[in-house]
């Protein structure tokens, strides 16, 4: 327990691209199971506002009550206030009932076809009671930032004929993605791991150029290419190989074993974070690492953990090698 | 080679030829016109267009004379002394479908409204009745002018829906829609008190057809011939007629011969031919074997017939051969004279009679009977073989049209004799005849009613009926239905171990679909139809006849037995009418007629050349296919006629019926087919043209329009199934029909007992030609879910599945489930009625323990109600009579419940509640209930290759293994599912659809074209995959990459009915059966769970005799009685008063109670109701228990 020699490292992240909905970064000198950590809770525990109670008025739509529950829920919310809501079952002053500003927020939507072409329903018809929690599409329409607003319609929630009408009240609250799917802020989180390639060039000469762009055609993706100028071999996008190994079966397969060797670098990996919108995704990434502190916190070298670890008894002499 | 071919600029316009694709040009055509239940339209049109008429017209008169009656008393004298009655029956008249309202209004009835209201969609059938008295007097007779009657309603028919009595027939599709109709439905099916039925195709075997067999040695008989007779529009059985020939070893020691012998209708033995041939007046040995073998110069034949010959040695003349077979009628002693006249009525009327039951057919008999002793003996001399049974061209199909018409004949002849026994009422008793009153059309109504709400075909209550003809049309997915509107049924005993019929035979390629079938007991029995199969209707015999008899055919009144030889027999619908001597034009200018549409399409002209035979079909129930013309190695359609196909405005010029009137497309049935040579592809003939040597024919007579068609409605929702293991395909098509879809698009007007619908449906990726023909695109069942072929965690082994919660969350096969709940406010008498309304605690008797709550005033549980358990939903009461019950004091309870509550293990919401009243003009209400289904681990998935699987664990998006790009898998599926099936399709269908995926176009997966799994590989290269579908993925729980690549794509998978909370089930104490005491049985009555003979078992193996007492008594009908120990009977017990007593023994006090099984108490019981008296003596065992003790 008391060694000297410390493991502790400092991961550094490199940004590469950022925009409102999408970020890549590297992060380096870090473990897997740091970057995966990091992964799992932008999927599932940064916390976003959504639609979780609806209480229909009318609703003479072809979709049913359930039908259209469901639809509203999956409506990603600007959700930046997030963080600091409570979470309805945690908040004491209130049930949750869209009454109380700490833990949700209310929203309104009446709408009645009476023309003939059937009118579209859409999250711009829902009233929010809270300016700062909209639907993601209407308030990127307002800022005009980030994606093409141009002819965004709205996300359509039913289509309505003449004379059918929806009326709605509904409660939106703070939740996580791993109690259901419309609380998570993410589309997609990935990460690879930075692959490290090193071509053979003294085998690589003994191809012929026919060989070699055969060689290169291999890869599905566009890693390889041959230099017009000096038509060897180059790495273009090292990042765009994707660990098919197509290109190493290749060069075993043109009798040419070992033409490239390729590692993945442990410590090092290439982030993308694809937000749905609900919270820009650089502050996707800071909330997730605040979560990570936060439940790090919890289970930090403590008087607590100690207890803890004197439930075990006996088994807690063989965790500690005996 | 090919280049100078395809592309030759010498080539005029005119004559290009197509490809496969233009193939399908042609093969929309034939949908657009035809749909894909034109055999029941068809069939049921054919039905109400002629048969009904036929039927009425071939009726004899009622003609009804006056019986004298004895009147006593000196009455006064009639002029006349008999009084002759004659009604005929002439022109039938059928109405639009109406319905009539309990106070009697006759209103025009929708489909939507007979499927509501629990009506019936039926036409009124009138018919126009003409009735003639003739009085007779002493000397004088009046004959009444024949009076019209006018249209007089004889019944009801029920109409089959889109048939051209429909009043949907060829609605536009708004107005369909606005009538609240699917526009997608296709009709094929009758609405009976508001359930829609479907007549299931009747194969049987084709009658007038010679079929020769050999016996399995040893055996009697070494070969038989056998022909089921059946004269056209006849209600009667076939007759049947078998010529055997004995085999040579047959009878032990005595004659040895090869005797041939007949067995003729209603004749106790069997007869020698010659014998039959005397009676029928060949009486000369040389003008019976002219009529057998027609060649004297073939001795092998001739020696054959020897035996036979000299068999009949001693029957020398006509009368004594038609004595000998009286004598072996069913008439006993009567006699000579009327031996002969009754056997000469046999040959008349009851021994083939296809061939004629008229008088003077004598001649034309022989021939027919010659010809199947001719055939018997090619078979016995090896010149031909013998038939195949499962042949598909000796199969003939009884459609709705045949089957309705049988049944009708039926009715209608049961109309006409309760008509003549009350006219014979009226005349006898001297009343007036009303026809209105006495022609009943109730009959015919319920008749018809009867049968196609049962199933049973046939008269209630009467023999002989064939049950399931009639069954309810499957709504549970849109190919489902289709499938159902498709089926076909053999009514072979399913029991049989016979396998051959069963099995898929050669001659039904192109007709029946290879891979639909059920599995186990009705396997090959329940066969489907093939896309472009056509079922004949039947047409008249009698164009083809004259034509014959115009092209110089010569019949047997003009020849001599000798020439037939020479020349070719011509049978029509298997009656032999002729011959003739130049068969190659005649043969040449009737398919030339039928081309041009001059004669019947559907007539099949066989031309059997070997056995000199030109055989001609008009008969209904034929299944033909429709295929290209080839002449001289070439298409006669051509590229011009397509574009001329493609370029047209509407769909009502030109089309389907203008490519088979030019003569470009024939129907060829399954007998003709063996007569042509048919090419595969059209690019078969392409090369037979270039490489003449290599070719497999020369003279090819036609050309498939495509081999995909061979498949049936399920099969062809199934992508490449050309690379999957037959079974699997079968295995697919039965389970198509349990996917959740969208199964007609107005499911929200319709109350349909159970009804599923998916949320989001998607229309496959990868998707094969016939679908667009389906309506697969619009009306879909399943979801492109992106699936994983990998173990990940285990929890997917044994065909479960991983699914992804967060896809489910998101609606990722989300579905609805719908149950309606029916009730009517019955009549009881003519005063008491139940009524609708809310129960009241306090004066209700036997009120259930759910809860009544959710009721509204009108007793119904208003829309929007959220139901569980066993809600009441329907509250229903009946008024009960206060007398009966209790004497003197009023009871409390005037009324009785019959209120429907929720089933137990369901909950939903109350989706619509309809109120209205039905054919009895009663209050009638259906509610249904709506329910979300949400996939959960136990419920049922399958792709579209016979690989099922239920969930075994949903794991969040964050724990799902993830590639490169951020794509996690909606489904995991284990990699074990696949090298054992050999469902090579799915993985193909897996790369194609990323490829469609990211192309951004369905992916074609038809089977037989020539898309390879190389082609798909190198388009999925270039978008940048690894060119197999494999993919690195990384483990979602720990980051880690993955060792293997995992197979990853698309995949479209279906939901199938089957869930688990339909099926959750465990039951601690609850409901028992009355009579037994034993635990109910089932989910539904929520009962125990079987400890069976098995499990029985394995506890004596276990020697665990106190769980086995338990689980078998004391869980079960543990009862006590009181015994006399005395008598060992049953004793009077009153533990109340604490008072035991056996009256029989005058016995009080030596009584023991006894714990024995109810269902043993029971059967001590009926033991003694059949005064059997079952003791059970208890003090030998006490004493041998004191004795034990008293050792100890």
């Amino acid at each position: 327990m008391e060694s000297t020699t410390s493991y502790q490292r400092f991961p550094k992240i490199k940004i590469r691209e950022m925009k409102d909905d999408y970020l890549k970064f590297e992060l380096h000198s870090t473990d897997t199971s740091v970057a995966n950590a990091l992964r799992r809770i932008m999927l599932a525990e940064v916390p976003t506002i959504a639609i979780d109670l609806v209480e229909i008025e009318a609703n003479s739509s072809v979709l049913n009550d359930e039908f259209i529950a469901h639809r509203l829920g999956l409506i990603p919310l600007t959700s930046t206030r997030a963080m600091e809501m409570r979470f309805s079952r945690d908040c004491d002053a209130c049930d949750g009932d869209g009454q109380c500003e700490y833990c949700s927020v209310e929203f309104h939507l009446s709408v009645r076809c009476d023309q003939d072409q059937t009118l579209d329903v859409t999250s711009a018809d829902l009233i929010s009671s809270d300016p700062s929690v909209m639907a993601v599409d209407v308030a990127a329409r307002s800022t005009s930032s980030g994606y093409d607003a141009s002819d965004n319609k709205g996300i359509i929630i039913v289509k309505l004929r003449r004379g059918q009408e929806l009326r709605l009240r509904a409660i939106a609250r703070k939740g996580i993605g791993k109690d259901h799917a419309k609380w998570s802020p993410a589309a997609t989180v990935t990460f690879m791991y930075e692959p490290d390639i090193h071509i053979n060039e003294d085998l690589m000469e003994t191809l012929t150029l026919e060989d070699k762009k055969n060689w290169v055609e291999s890869s599905p993706t566009k890693v390889f290419d041959i230099d017009p100028n000096t038509q060897h071999v180059v790495v273009v996008d090292a990042e765009a190989y994707t660990y098919d190994d197509e290109v190493i079966k290749k060069a075993e397969a043109m009798g040419k074993p070992g033409l490239v060797e390729i590692y993945a670098k442990e410590d090092s990996f290439i982030f993308t974070v694809e937000s749905t919108g609900a919270v820009k995704a650089s502050q996707l990434v800071l909330n997730a690492i605040e979560i990570l502190k936060q439940k790090l916190d919890a289970v930090r070298l403590s008087e607590d953990t100690v207890e803890a670890d004197d439930q075990f008894g006996e088994l807690n002499a063989h965790m500690r090698g005996g | 080679m090919a280049a100078v071919e395809e592309y030759d600029p010498m080539v005029d316009d005119e004559e290009e030829e197509i490809t496969q694709e233009d193939a399908w040009a042609v093969i929309s055509s034939f949908f657009e016109e035809k749909g894909l239940v034109r055999q029941q339209l068809d069939s049921f049109d054919e039905f109400i267009q002629n048969t009904l008429q036929e039927i009425v017209d071939e009726s004899a008169h009622i003609e009804v004379r006056s019986e004298s009656q004895h009147k006593p008393g000196p009455g006064q004298h009639s002029d006349f002394q008999e009084t002759i009655y004659k009604i005929s029956f002439g022109q039938i008249y059928l109405s639009k479908p109406t319905f009539t309202e309990q106070h009697g209004d006759v209103r025009p009835l929708l489909p939507k409204d007979a499927r509501l209201r629990n009506l019936t969609y039926s036409a009124s059938l009138y018919v126009d009745v003409k009735e003639t008295i003739i009085k007779k007097g002493n000397n004088c007779e009046e004959v009444s002018e024949p009076e019209p009657l006018g249209k007089v309603n004889i019944g009801s028919v029920p109409i089959m829906l889109r048939s051209s009595y429909c009043t949907l027939y060829q609605m536009s599709e708004e107005d369909l829609t606005d009538r609240g109709e699917c526009p997608y439905d296709q009709g094929g099916y009758f609405i009976i008190n508001g359930s829609e039925k479907v007549l299931i195709a009747q194969e049987k075997m084709s009658t007038n057809h010679v079929y020769v067999f050999k016996k399995r040695q040893p055996n009697k008989y070494a070969y038989v011939a056998e022909v089921r007779s059946m004269a056209e529009s006849q209600n009667r059985p076939p007759s049947s007629m078998f010529v055997r020939m004995l085999s040579r070893a047959s009878a032990k020691g005595g004659s040895s011969a090869q005797y041939i012998r007949a067995t003729l209708p209603y004749i106790r033995t069997e007869i020698p031919i010659v014998i039959v041939f005397r009676a029928l007046g060949f009486v000369a040995d040389k003008d019976i074997l002219e009529h057998i073998c027609y060649d004297f110069s073939d001795t092998q034949m001739m020696e054959l017939l020897r035996p036979s010959l000299e068999e009949a040695f001693v029957i020398q003349n006509q009368q004594v051969a038609l004595d000998y077979i009286g004598k072996r009628g069913s008439t006993v002693g009567v006699t000579k004279e009327k031996r002969i006249k009754y056997a000469k009525e046999i040959l008349q009327r009851e021994m083939l009679p296809h061939v004629g039951m008229g008088e003077y057919c004598e001649t034309k008999k022989a021939y027919y009977f010659g010809y199947i002793i001719h055939r018997l003996l090619l078979c016995a001399l090896g010149r031909r073989p013998e038939d195949d049974r499962d042949h598909y061209g000796n199969k003939r199909l009884d459609l709705a049209g045949p089957l309705l018409g049988g049944l009708f004949r039926m009715l209608f002849r049961k109309l006409q004799r309760d008509v003549r026994a009350r006219v014979q009422k009226c005349v006898d008793n001297g009343q007036a005849v009303n026809l209105y009153n006495i022609i009943i059309a109730k009959t015919i109504t319920s008749g018809l009613k009867y049968s196609l709400a049962t199933g049973n075909w046939g008269q209630a209550n009467a023999a002989g009926t064939r049950a399931g003809v009639s069954q309810v049309l499957n709504r549970l997915t849109y190919a489902s239905t289709l499938s159902h509107l498709r089926r076909l049924n053999s009514p072979i005993g399913r029991e049989g171990k016979l396998a051959k019929p069963r099995q898929l035979h050669n001659s039904q390629w192109g007709m029946m679909c290879p891979a639909e079938t059920p599995e186990g007991q009705a396997c090959g029995l329940v066969k489907n139809l093939a896309l472009m199969v056509y079922v004949t209707v039947g047409s008249a015999a009698n164009p083809i006849l004259e034509f014959l008899e115009e092209w110089s055919t010569e019949n047997f009144e003009e020849i001599s037995p000798a020439v037939i030889a020479q020349a070719t027999k011509i049978f029509v619908n298997g009656c032999w009418v002729g011959i003739h001597r130049s068969p190659d034009l005649l043969v040449k200018t009737l398919r030339q007629l039928r081309r041009q549409v001059d004669v019947n399409t559907e007539v099949g002209v066989v031309r059997d050349i070997r056995l000199r035979e030109l055989r001609l079909y008009t008969d209904y129930g034929r299944c033909s296919r429709p295929l290209f013309i080839v002449e001289n190695q070439r298409l006669l359609i051509k590229k011009k006629d397509i574009r001329a196909l493609q370029q047209r405005e509407s769909p009502d010029e030109g089309g389907w019926h203008e490519l088979v009137a030019n003569g470009y497309i024939e129907y060829v049935d399954t007998e003709e087919e063996e007569t042509t040579m048919i090419s595969m592809t059209i690019n078969d003939l392409v090369t037979a043209r270039l490489n003449p040597e290599e070719a497999y024919s020369e003279n090819y007579t036609h050309c498939e329009i495509h081999p995909s068609l061979i498949l049936g409605v399920c099969a062809s929702i199934i992508p490449f199934p050309d690379h999957n293991q037959s079974p699997r395909n079968t295995y697919q098509s039965a389970m198509g029909k349990q996917a959740m879809g969208i199964y007609v698009t107005n499911y929200q007007l319709r109350m349909d007992t159970l009804a599923y619908v998916l949320y989001y449906p998607q229309k496959p990726l990868v998707t094969t030609r016939a679908m667009e023909h389906l309506h697969f695109r619009q009306l879909p069942a399943g979801i492109n879910a992106i699936v994983a072929i990998s173990c990940y965690s285990g929890y997917n082994q044994e065909d479960s599945v991983i699914m992804n919660q967060s896809s489910i969350d998101r609606g990722f096969f989300r579905s609805l489930f719908f149950r309606s709940y029916r009730d009517e406010e019955k009549r009881m008498g003519t005063l008491i009625k139940e009524e609708f309304g809310r129960p009241n605690r306090d004066n209700t008797m036997g009120m259930r323990h759910g809860s009544y709550d959710k009721l509204d005033d009108d007793g119904l549980a208003p829309p929007g109600t959220r139901c569980s358990g066993e809600d009441v939903i329907i509250g229903k009461t009946s008024p009960i009579a206060q007398d009966e019950s209790s004497q003197g004091q009023p009871s409390r309870y005037t009324r009785r419940d019959h209120s429907t509550s929720l089933r137990h293990s369901e909950s939903g919401m109350v989706d619509q509640v309809l109120l209205t009243t039905n054919a009895d003009g009663l209050r009638f209400v259906k509610v249904r209930i709506r329910s979300v289904r949400i996939p959960q681990i136990g419920d049922k998935f399958s792709s579209r290759h016979g690989q099922k699987g239920t969930v075994g664990m949903t794991y969040t998006q964050e724990d799902m293994p993830w590639t490169v790009e951020g794509i996690t898998p909606d489904i995991i599926v284990n990699p074990h599912a696949i090298p054992s099936r050999m469902t090579i399709g799915q993985l193909i269908e897996c790369i194609m659809g990323k490829v469609a995926a990211h192309v951004g176009k369905e992916g074609d997966a038809t089977p037989f074209t020539d898309v390879t799994v190389d082609n798909i590989s190198r388009a999925l290269h270039k978008c940048g995959y690894q060119m197999r579908g494999f993919e690195t993925m990384y483990n979602g729980h720990t980051g880690r990459r993955l060792t293997a690549m995992i197979f990853l794509g698309p995949t479209y998978y279906q939901r199938l009915k089957h869930m688990v909370d339909d099926k959750i089930h465990s039951r601690a104490r609850g409901p028992v059966q009355i009579l037994t005491r034993q635990p109910a049985e089932g989910r539904s009555r929520d009962g125990g769970l079987r400890f069976g003979e098995m499990e029985r078992d394995c506890m004596i193996a276990h020697g665990a005799a106190h769980f086995l007492k338990e689980r078998l008594f004391d869980q079960s009908d543990a009862y006590s009685v009181h015994v006399c120990e005395r008598c060992g009977l049953i004793a009077i017990a009153n533990l109340k008063k604490n008072s035991f007593e056996c009256r029989g023994c005058k016995n009080k006090t030596d009584i023991v109670q006894v714990r024995i099984p109810y269902a043993c108490k029971l059967l001590f019981q009926e033991l003694m109701a059949m005064a059997i008296a079952p003791r059970m003596l208890t003090k030998d065992i006490k004493t041998t228990k004191v004795q034990k003790k008293k050792v100890v």
